[in-house]
């Protein structure tokens, strides 16, 4: 192929660009790694980079001393167990049964289940169910309202449908009930499609920190990133946990505390985000995944 | 085979399903018997029935009401900004990648560009306060290529501001991942298409010119259309999260508002109805641009 001058340029023009980009991206979050990692103190005189100048545990000593914010994590993983189980068993569920064409009824329930993608009640009478249900304040208010997305139910029909038909047709023939057809062939079968709506559903669970912001009051029931939201936008919180440091004596001994808001902050960031970065490089397959199959469906 | 055999041996299936079913009645379809409250003074001891109806009174006020009004404007600006300002990007970011030679290059820079989408909002909001701190990155940049003179400031505290970090955090969230979809358009062009053009004496230019952007063009048609409803309704974790003390009051948008008034102050229907009136906007846009595209370009979503 001949290349030509300005198309070189191009090219040197565009890697020069992907760098930016990835400094970009990647500055703001290895700055606060670095921040979280360096003595509290020493990051008040500033100029911090991506690496820590003053290494020290004392910012992450702080805040994992706090019961609350242990609290959240326990919160926080809990639901993601408990709201990814609930999902998947509810919209595989209809998934398999939407995907046979010849089920009666079929086309009503998918007109059932479609609408409220185009109309909803909105905020305040899903508040109103939700206090008249006795869900404020339940651990449950993280799990029920996200049980089912509509969407990725059509993302696994979309994938059964494209399996083989004769798959079934032999499983029928020799014997075997809906059920053993589920669980014995068509799970198994989509396990790609399966991991794709299993880490949207996880990944949504864990980022979740609206439900509350809405629904909930009760410290003990909080979850990290709502306590994130809390520790970046409300004095309150990270003022108790600097002090419950101070007295447990985890701040530094006796002469004086040794972190600071920022330094609190910053770990606080680094632990609500470290499952998702550290896992996302080797999961995003998976997610591209589920946006071909979805763009096929358009 | 009859309806009632048929039904009979799929029981088991109607058992899968029912989750699903109840699960939408109870959680979509009650709530929309809420939006009864915006056309009463609902009142949360008579409940739904016993609660004076008093007509379009809310919506009359929704738009005369100056903060509603100042809200709706907030609404609109933000999100034609983002929406018209924002669509072409994540389709340029895909056509720049699809230039990189070098595959391990490529999927390095792919991958980082991903991160920022699986972050929830309230952290990028965390990772922008922390980068725009009076001590942080950004001021220290300021200061390194400006001198010592050059005054420190927190951006995020001016409410001037606010759209150009609306704007941008999306950008810094989303262009990565959105482009994963212009990448797929692109890698499902016919690669005959290029080969007849290269043929044709065609460069790389001519190429992205008039085979890459007409093979993804249908795609592009289908996001717009489908991201157009979001005219009228805000990243409610976004707005909310990068508002404060200093900004707050003039920033408002109609999801902030729906909030504040509902779940702060116990207005249920005055917050209903502005709920209310944004769905049915959001919907009717979606509707209009879905027949305006179709007609110039036949694309549409339905």
């Amino acid at each position: 192929m001949i290349r030509h001058k300005s198309e070189r340029i191009f090219n040197v023009i565009n890697i020069i660009f992907m760098l930016l980009l990835c400094v970009v991206t990647l500055y703001p979050y290895l700055n606060q790694l670095a921040v979280s990692l360096n003595d509290g103190k020493d990051t008040i005189f500033g100029g911090i980079t991506i690496y820590p100048r003053e290494f020290s545990w004392v910012n992450y000593a702080t805040v994992f001393s706090n019961s609350g914010f242990v609290t959240s994590i326990i919160v926080s993983v809990l639901r993601v167990l408990a709201g990814t189980v609930l999902g998947l068993l509810l919209i595989t569920g209809a998934a398999y049964a939407i995907a046979k064409k010849d089920l009666p009824g079929r086309n009503f329930f998918v007109f059932f289940l479609i609408i409220p993608t185009f109309i909803s009640g909105g905020l305040i009478p899903m508040y109103i169910l939700y206090k008249n249900l006795h869900l404020m304040n339940h651990f449950l208010v993280y799990i029920l309202p996200m049980a089912f997305v509509f969407y990725y139910m059509i993302i696994i029909r979309t994938y059964l449908q494209s399996l083989p038909p004769s798959l079934e047709e032999s499983a029928v023939i020799d014997g075997a009930n809906e059920m053993q057809i589920l669980f014995r062939i068509m799970i198994p079968l989509s396990m790609p499609v399966m991991a794709t709506v299993t880490l949207w559903l996880a990944v949504a669970h864990w980022n979740d920190w609206t439900s509350s912001l809405y629904f909930i009051t009760k410290k003990d029931l909080f979850t990290l990133q709502y306590v994130m939201y809390k520790v970046v936008k409300e004095a309150e919180l990270i003022n108790e946990m600097m002090v419950s440091s101070a007295m447990t004596g985890n701040g530094g001994s006796a002469q004086q505390v040794s972190v600071t808001p920022e330094s609190v902050k910053a770990a606080t960031i680094i632990v609500a985000t470290l499952p998702i970065v550290t896992l996302y490089p080797f999961l995003q397959k998976y997610f591209i995944k589920g946006v071909m199959i979805g763009a096929v469906k358009e | 085979m009859g309806l009632i055999h048929k039904v009979k041996r799929y029981k088991f299936l109607y058992v899968l399903l029912s989750g699903a079913l109840i699960w939408t009645l109870v959680f979509c379809y009650v709530p929309m018997l809420g939006i009864v409250m915006s056309f009463q003074d609902f009142n949360i001891f008579k409940g739904f029935f016993g609660s004076d109806f008093v007509g379009f009174k809310h919506f009359v006020t929704i738009f005369t009401d100056p903060v509603f009004l100042k809200a709706i404007g907030n609404t609109l600006l933000y999100n034609s900004v983002i929406l018209f300002l924002g669509f072409p990007l994540p389709i340029i970011l895909a056509l720049l990648f699809n230039e990189l030679r070098g595959v391990f290059f490529k999927r390095a820079v792919q991958t980082i560009s991903y991160l920022p989408y699986f972050l929830s909002w309230i952290s990028v909001v965390a990772l922008f306060y922390a980068f725009f701190e009076m001590d942080g990155p950004f001021n220290d940049l300021k200061v390194m290529i400006f001198g010592e003179q050059i005054e420190r400031t927190n951006i995020l505290m001016d409410p001037d501001n606010f759209l150009g970090i609306l704007f941008w955090s999306h950008i810094w969230k989303n262009v990565g991942w959105s482009s994963v979809i212009f990448l797929a358009a692109i890698a499902s062009i016919d690669s005959q298409l290029y080969e007849a053009a290269v043929m044709d004496g065609a460069g790389r230019w001519k190429q992205v010119l008039y085979i890459t952007i007409p093979g993804i063009w249908p795609t592009a048609m289908i996001i717009f259309i489908l991201s157009s409803g979001s005219l009228v309704s805000s990243n409610f974790e976004q707005v909310f999260g990068f508002q404060n003390l200093y900004t707050m009051e003039q920033t408002q948008v109609v999801n902030t508002v729906v909030y504040k008034l509902g779940v702060q102050q116990g207005n249920y229907s005055l917050a209903t109805a502005f709920g209310l009136a944004q769905g049915v906007v959001s919907f009717l846009i979606v509707y209009v641009v879905n027949i305006i595209t179709k007609k110039f370009s036949n694309i549409g979503i339905w």
